[in-house]
């Protein structure tokens, strides 16, 4: 279910149905490559942006002749300014994420795999950089790179609760996290704080099982996590659905605070919705307008 | 033990019960096993402690469900039994004793239900047990119980009472016996020596007696009094005022066996006695066979009928009409006075009244007879009729029967006749000499006062000896009988009144009479009256009251049937001597039904029966139900039954796809549908092989070639059916194509039966062994060697090669090949008549009328012929532009194959066109 291979063939179905995805690049920086993005502006780049007449300091070389022979005024040929933005992603590959309340329902990490190849394949066509954080797979562009994404995607990890990876970020890059966040909170603050440190922004995307939402359970029950590592017991489960929901509303309500302080973009996606409207959701906030 | 009407067969397992409030209390106390559940929120719940200590307690519906279980369990396993029969429980043999009569065969199915039982509690005891009949005189043989059970629907009441014979038999088979108790099944009627067998049993062991509170009814015969039949039922005891229905059956003119009236009897409050009158018409009256009380089933409810019902027609002619003499020399007075309370008398001429058909004409003093009504009235006797004719002055004077026997005399007289004893006369008055062994008055007392004074005397003739039935002392005959047909002519040779004889004035005159069933008896006849007779058993009742067929009873005395009691020797029934019939039923016409009382020493049970019912298995299946439901409640409480739902849902599922997937109805077999479809358009049709693939592929072949009639011929068929040879009618094909497969099944013989009347009757089958490839026709190929088995029993004229000129080479093309997807030339038809000949001049022979009932080929026409949906042809044949060729040459052979079919021989006829266009002059 999970090969490279099917995993990126749903992912491009998914990203089919979006025009390709530019994010928004504010800040120009040393990393800031020459990509795609026309910075409606003069500046480096390859594609036509204006004739202008030449103006005192322009080098005699830098008039472009075939235009001035046409009259008498010479015309200095300028080139739009582009650059291409990097896009780091997290995946939580933790064993958390390894869960579908009911069969009918894919898995959280399934969702998650899916929603974020679709996003960089959306990115790559537009141009853009994508890659993992860390220094696993540095930004690259290019179909291969979409590839090289969805192997690193198939990979699942052992433990419960994976933390995000922080190492490695490229200053003023854009960053995409797709968690369940129900793991330790202390990683994942750090790991925003350490972004918003290096001016990196982004998407924290939540995704939840229904089931997670709504906690009907009752009776004498021993709750496992997937991973096995923890569990608790309890003789009255239904007695326990009000704290349990206050715990999670809380936990979003910090990750709220989070991504307000950082300038984040905060989203919540069950796996019981559709995947396009997630997708959706990752493509307008990436491209800026979903504030 | 029995605790409320329920007896426990090891009611110390009751205790059980004790056990279970402790077991309500471990239940309550454990807490329901734990669910694993996988959530990765988990991390969110760690820390969480429970409010209350105490989990989810078990709900105390759950927990009294399953107490009811387990004590559904203990107490099924204690073994209840509702209605508990221990209390009859005995030891040593048993004899059942059954009275056996009549009177018990109207609740005998509720006797033998209760004697089943109680053999059935014998036989868990261990018991011997001896059945016997009282009224069978069975002596008691002692057996296992359930050898008796086996024997029980043998057991049968009988027609009478238990007699002294049979009861001192009883009393004399037990005396040699061990000790026993007795059960006594009485029918509830008294009978003689009952008292002295109860006292001989009671010496033996205990008594109890069986006996139903109801009362015994019986139907007294029926008599005939006032022109109305009176019936009267007794009962054994009075009791409450109610009414009985009494049913006439007999048989309609239809001859079918029905109630022909009904009677109601009213029993006043304790009165035993009801009576009923029925006014029928002499016709109906005379159909009835016998009466029955409605609602009982015995012989004694049942009365069979006899002559004394049936009032015979006498027709009284007399040749004197002398109406304005004196009444008492009428030649018909004393006749009309001995007849008239038993028959009903006709006057009138002879030819207006046989058409009424009589059973008695008496012609007094009736000499001669016109000749028609000589003929009529020979005619009527020769039917059955009987003429009874009396001498006179008349006859004697008369030359009728003088030289040559008249037709309707039994002697020849001489002239005048005699008369001894009177004034001119020597001699006495004769006496009559007492009646002969076999004459029909055998038996009758001739009383001394009876004198002839004057008779007609008869001529000597070989047969007068045979035929005088009554002569005089001095052995002259008195009364002369002729058979003629199958009635009689009898001569009494006096006159009818007391002018020749004293005759008429004795009570002999009427019992002469009855003997000659003129009249009938109004009375029962008593031994005297019948002395002398033997009577032939018709028909006689069993216990029941069903008529049965007598067989080959032996023959009864007069006497006895008279007075003897029915018993095994005298069945009750109607028996027959000559024309006579008499019934002789179970009761008498003074027969009253006395109860059987008992002392108060011996206890009297009804005949209820309040059968044991085991609870033990209905308990546990409770047991198992309540626990069944407590998994499901189980489940449910626990949130695991989802699963089980689905569980469910797929077995439904599972269950609705096995019905789905059951074979539809063979619609095949409709046969309606089928001949609605072959007959509303010429059909081409197929036989179905069994092989699929090959009936697909004669399926197509025939729409191919449907579709090439269509397009090029006025035949337009419809899609091509397949045949089923066992199931289909084939009538409706004017020609089957019969693919050959080695591994078809041989038809059945109905199956040949079809196909050969389908081949007479003008079909034609097209064999296709399809092996035209590989193989000479029928030679080599297991096609061929299976065809020769297929086509063996058919009717198959013989055959030959296909001529050159044979009509199925210019029906429509004009052909000599026959290829399908093979191209062989051997293709057989029926052989020309041998007397076909070239006519000079001719083109063709003129060869045999009629279609060529099968052609049997192998080049696998139907492959050439075959389609697809489109219309595009299914497979291959031959090569290139001379393949396509040999497929339009396959398409002709069907067309003109079909045309042959369809129009016979209409092409052979133009032989004769150069011959008609000749005669027309050109």
């Amino acid at each position: 279910m999970t090969t490279p291979q099917s995993l990126r063939a749903r992912s491009e179905a998914e990203a089919s149905r979006l025009p390709p995805l530019l994010a928004r690049a504010e800040h120009l920086a040393g990393t800031v490559l020459l990509g795609d993005h026309g910075r409606r502006r003069a500046g480096l780049g390859d594609d036509f942006w204006q004739y202008r007449p030449v103006r005192q300091g322009d080098s005699k070389r830098m008039i472009d002749h075939r235009r001035s022979a046409r009259g008498d005024q010479q015309f200095v040929r300028e080139r739009e300014w582009q650059i291409a933005q990097s896009v780091m992603m997290w995946i939580d590959q933790g064993a958390s994420m390894r869960f579908a309340s009911r069969d009918d329902l894919s898995t959280k990490i399934d969702r998650a795999r899916v929603l974020g190849l679709a996003t960089a394949i959306l990115l790559v066509r537009g141009g853009e950089r994508v890659g993992l954080t860390g220094t696993t797979l540095p930004p690259r562009r290019g179909n291969a790179q979409i590839m090289r994404l969805a192997t690193s995607f198939s990979t699942d990890q052992p433990e419960d609760y994976s933390p995000p990876e922080h190492r490695a970020m490229i200053p003023h890059a854009r960053a995409v996290f797709i968690s369940d966040f129900l793991g330790d909170m202390a990683d994942v603050e750090l790991a925003l704080t350490k972004a918003a440190d290096r001016g990196v922004r982004g998407v924290l995307l939540q995704v939840l099982d229904p089931i997670e939402e709504l906690f009907p359970f009752q009776g004498r029950t021993i709750f496992e996590s997937v991973g096995g590592t923890l569990s608790h017991e309890t003789l009255k489960a239904s007695d326990l659905r009000e704290r349990y929901l206050a715990r999670l509303e809380e936990r979003k309500a910090h990750l709220r605070r989070l991504t307000r302080a950082t300038g984040w973009h905060l989203g919540l996606h069950h796996t019981g919705d559709s995947a396009q409207s997630a997708l959706l959701w990752l493509y307008r906030a990436l491209d800026g307008s979903a504030k | 033990m029995t605790i409320l009407g329920i007896g426990f067969a090891a009611p110390w397992l009751l205790a059980a019960l004790a056990a279970l409030p402790v077991l309500w209390l471990i239940l309550r106390a454990v807490p329901p096993a734990p669910i694993r559940r996988r959530f990765p929120g988990v991390a969110l719940l760690l820390g969480l402690r429970d409010d209350e200590s105490v989990s989810d307690r078990t709900p105390w519906w759950l927990l009294l469900l399953r107490m009811l279980a387990v004590a559904a369990v203990i107490v099924g396993l204690a073994g209840p039994v509702l209605n508990p029969q221990d209390d009859r429980a005995g030891s040593g043999p048993l004899l059942v004793l059954i009275d056996g009569s009549w009177a018990g065969a109207t609740r005998w199915p509720a006797k033998m239900d209760l004697l089943d039982a109680q053999l059935a509690d014998a036989g868990r005891a261990g018991r011997p047990v001896a059945i016997s009949i009282l009224s069978r005189g069975e002596p008691p043989v002692f057996q296992t119980a359930e050898a008796w059970r086996s024997r029980l629907p043998g057991l049968n009441p009988a027609p009478w009472q238990p007699g002294p014979d049979q009861i001192a038999r009883m009393i004399e088979a037990i005396e040699g016996e061990p000790r026993f108790d007795t059960h006594w099944f009485s029918d509830g009627l008294d009978h003689d020596g009952r008292n002295d067998l109860l006292s001989a049993l009671e010496t033996r062991g205990a008594v109890r007696v069986f006996q139903t509170g109801g009362a015994v009814q019986g139907l007294l015969p029926a008599r005939f009094e006032d022109g109305a039949i009176a019936l009267t039922v007794r009962r054994s005891a009075g009791g409450a005022a109610r009414d009985v229905a009494i049913v006439a059956q007999g048989r309609d003119p239809a001859g079918t066996e029905r109630a022909l009236a009904v009677a109601t009897a009213a029993f006043a409050a304790d009165s035993d006695t009801a009576a009923a009158e029925m006014v029928l018409p002499a016709e109906l009256r005379a159909r009835i066979t016998r009466f029955e009380i409605q609602g009982e089933r015995s012989a004694g409810a049942t009365t069979l009928t006899d002559d004394s019902l049936r009032r015979r027609e006498v027709a009284l002619i007399a040749g004197r009409e002398d109406r304005e003499g004196l009444e008492l020399l009428s030649p018909l007075h004393y006749l009309e006075q001995a007849l008239a309370p038993t028959a009903d008398l006709l006057d009138g001429a002879i030819l207006d009244i046989l058409p009424a058909n009589p059973d008695v004409m008496i012609l007094a003093d009736v000499a001669t007879l016109a000749a028609a009504e000589q003929a009529a009235l020979t005619e009527w006797i020769e039917n059955g009729g009987m003429l009874l004719r009396f001498a006179g002055p008349r006859l004697a004077a008369s030359d009728v029967s003088r030289d040559a026997e008249d037709p309707l005399m039994p002697v020849r007289l001489r002239a005048g006749g005699r008369s001894v004893g009177g004034a001119m006369s020597w001699g006495e008055p004769k006496a009559l000499a007492p009646f002969a062994d076999g004459t029909p008055f055998f038996g009758l007392a001739v009383p001394e006062d009876v004198t002839v004074t004057a008779q007609v005397m008869a001529q000597p003739d070989p047969t007068l000896a045979d035929r005088v039935i009554a002569a005089l002392s001095d052995g002259t005959p008195l009364v002369t009988r002729k058979a003629i047909g199958q009635g009689q002519v009898v001569l009494f040779h006096v006159t009818a009144n007391a002018e020749w004889s004293s005759l008429p004035l004795s009570g002999l005159f009427v019992e002469m009479l009855e003997r000659l069933a003129v009249s009938s008896a109004l009375r029962a006849p008593s031994a005297g009256d019948l002395a002398g007779t033997t009577w032939r058993p018709i028909a006689v009742l069993d216990g029941y009251g069903t008529v049965v067929d007598a067989a080959n009873l032996p023959g009864v005395d007069g006497p006895r049937l008279a007075e003897a009691p029915v018993g095994p020797d005298l069945l009750p029934g109607v028996y027959q001597s000559d024309d006579r019939r008499l019934a002789r039923n179970v009761l008498g016409s003074d027969a009253t039904l006395a109860p059987a009382l008992w002392p108060a020493r011996i206890p009297v049970e009804g005949l209820t029966l309040r059968a044991e019912v085991p609870l033990g298995g209905l308990l546990l299946s409770l047991a198992v139900a309540l626990l069944l439901a407590d998994v499901i409640a189980s489940l449910a409480l626990s949130g695991r039954l989802g699963s089980a739902r689905r569980m469910a849902a797929a077995l439904v599922a599972v269950t609705l796809l096995g019905v789905a997937h059951a074979p539809p109805a063979a619609a095949q077999s409709d046969d309606d549908t089928l001949a609605r479809a072959a007959t509303a358009e010429v059909v081409l049709a197929h036989v179905l092989t069994g092989d699929a693939d090959l009936d697909a592929l004669a399926r197509a072949g025939l729409t191919g070639l449907s579709e090439t009639l269509f397009f090029r011929t006025s035949v337009e068929p419809e899609d091509p059916i397949g045949v089923d040879l066992e199931l289909d009618e084939l009538a409706f094909f004017p020609v089957l194509y019969w693919p050959i497969t080695p591994e078809q099944p041989i038809p059945s013989d109905i199956a040949y039966g079809k196909l050969n009347a389908y081949l007479r009757s003008g079909g034609m089958i097209l064999f296709d062994t399809r092996d035209a490839d590989i193989s000479g026709f029928g030679t080599a190929s297991a096609n061929g060697r299976k065809l020769q088995r297929l086509a063996a029993p058919l009717d198959i004229p013989p055959l030959e090669p296909l001529p050159e000129d044979h009509v199925l080479t210019r029906t429509f093309y004009l052909l000599q090949d026959f290829p399908g997807r093979h191209n062989s030339r051997d293709i057989w038809v029926e052989a020309a008549p041998p007397d076909a000949e070239q006519i000079e001049g001719m083109p063709f022979r003129n060869l045999n009328d009629g279609v060529t009932p099968i052609v049997v080929g192998g080049n696998d026409w139907a492959a050439a012929w075959a389609v697809d949906d489109n219309g595009r042809p299914l497979l291959p044949v031959g090569r290139g532009f001379s393949g396509e060729r040999q497929r339009e040459l396959a398409y002709r052979f069907g067309v003109n194959l079909v045309m042959h079919v369809l129009t016979g021989n209409y092409k052979s006829d133009q032989v004769h066109v150069p011959a008609l266009l000749d005669r027309l002059g050109q």
